[in-house]
């Protein structure tokens, strides 16, 4: 397992996804399954910069785990205040203009395009595990 | 992230290469608060040097494209790339503005 810790802030995003595309890379994931992974893992780290300490200054840490399935787990841990963002509803991705809303898309992204997502709390700490498998 | 805005005749073309993210997204956001400060009812995104798009752009494409049918303005987006397109299909954004495939077919929808 290898990881990386930095503020929690959106100038944080591209140094945690470059760390990410590096392990996918390496793992031998195609192009275009790095650049869902990137995006799966943005729509989480977005979610704790913005929510997770509720305006207060906090980190967040990116662990990559390598298993023999071929698989490539990325999570996301912060200290935040406990909230699983796979309790919030899907978005009606069939509403029409008038009626159709952003919320909720982030975490729609980070369901359709993982092969498992969890999460858990431990102790004082938010993990959201997401799982792409290399086929 | 780069845009280029172009405007031809009545029509403005916001061509925007790079990516477009949670870091990127306040610059688009600038362009078009500008553009909008203007009349104009024509416009296209030119995206065939996009190479990424989070949730994040999507928000500022749906917004526009909220603004723009307040204006009884024509909005379209030309020359997605296989990626950009899986992400405005998963999303059902696809439905929601129309996405053509040159820049030429953009240009005559938005007449």
């Amino acid at each position: 397992m290898i990881m990386k810790k930095l503020p929690a802030r959106v100038e944080s995003l591209h140094e945690l996804l470059t760390f990410i595309r590096a392990e996918a890379k390496k793992l031998g994931f195609s192009e275009s399954a790095i650049g869902r992974i990137e995006l799966v893992a943005e729509e989480a780290l977005v979610n704790v910069f913005v929510h997770g300490y509720a305006g207060e200054q906090g980190q967040v840490e990116v662990h990559c785990l390598v298993s023999d399935d071929p698989a490539l787990t990325v999570e996301v841990h912060d200290t935040g205040v406990a909230f699983n963002p796979l309790s919030l509803a899907d978005p009606d991705v069939q509403s029409d203009l008038t009626k159709r809303k952003i919320g909720g898309m982030g975490v729609f992204f980070i369901r359709k395009m993982t092969d498992r997502v969890a999460y858990r709390r431990e102790g004082n700490r938010n993990i959201l595990s997401m799982t792409f498998l290399n086929r | 992230m780069e845009i280029v805005v172009a405007n031809e005749s009545d029509v403005a073309v916001f061509a925007i290469t790079g990516r477009l993210d949670a870091v990127s997204v306040p610059q688009l956001e600038e362009k078009l608060s500008q553009w909008f400060e203007q009349p104009g009812k024509k416009l296209i995104f030119d995206l065939e040097g996009l190479d990424y798009i989070s949730s994040a752009g999507l928000r500022v494409f749906l917004t526009t494209a909220k603004k723009m049918k307040a204006r009884e303005g024509k909005l379209c987006m030309a020359r997605l790339r296989d990626n950009v397109k899986d992400v405005f299909t998963i999303s059902g954004f696809i439905a929601l503005i129309p996405a053509f495939d040159t820049l030429g077919a953009a240009k005559d929808a938005v007449k």
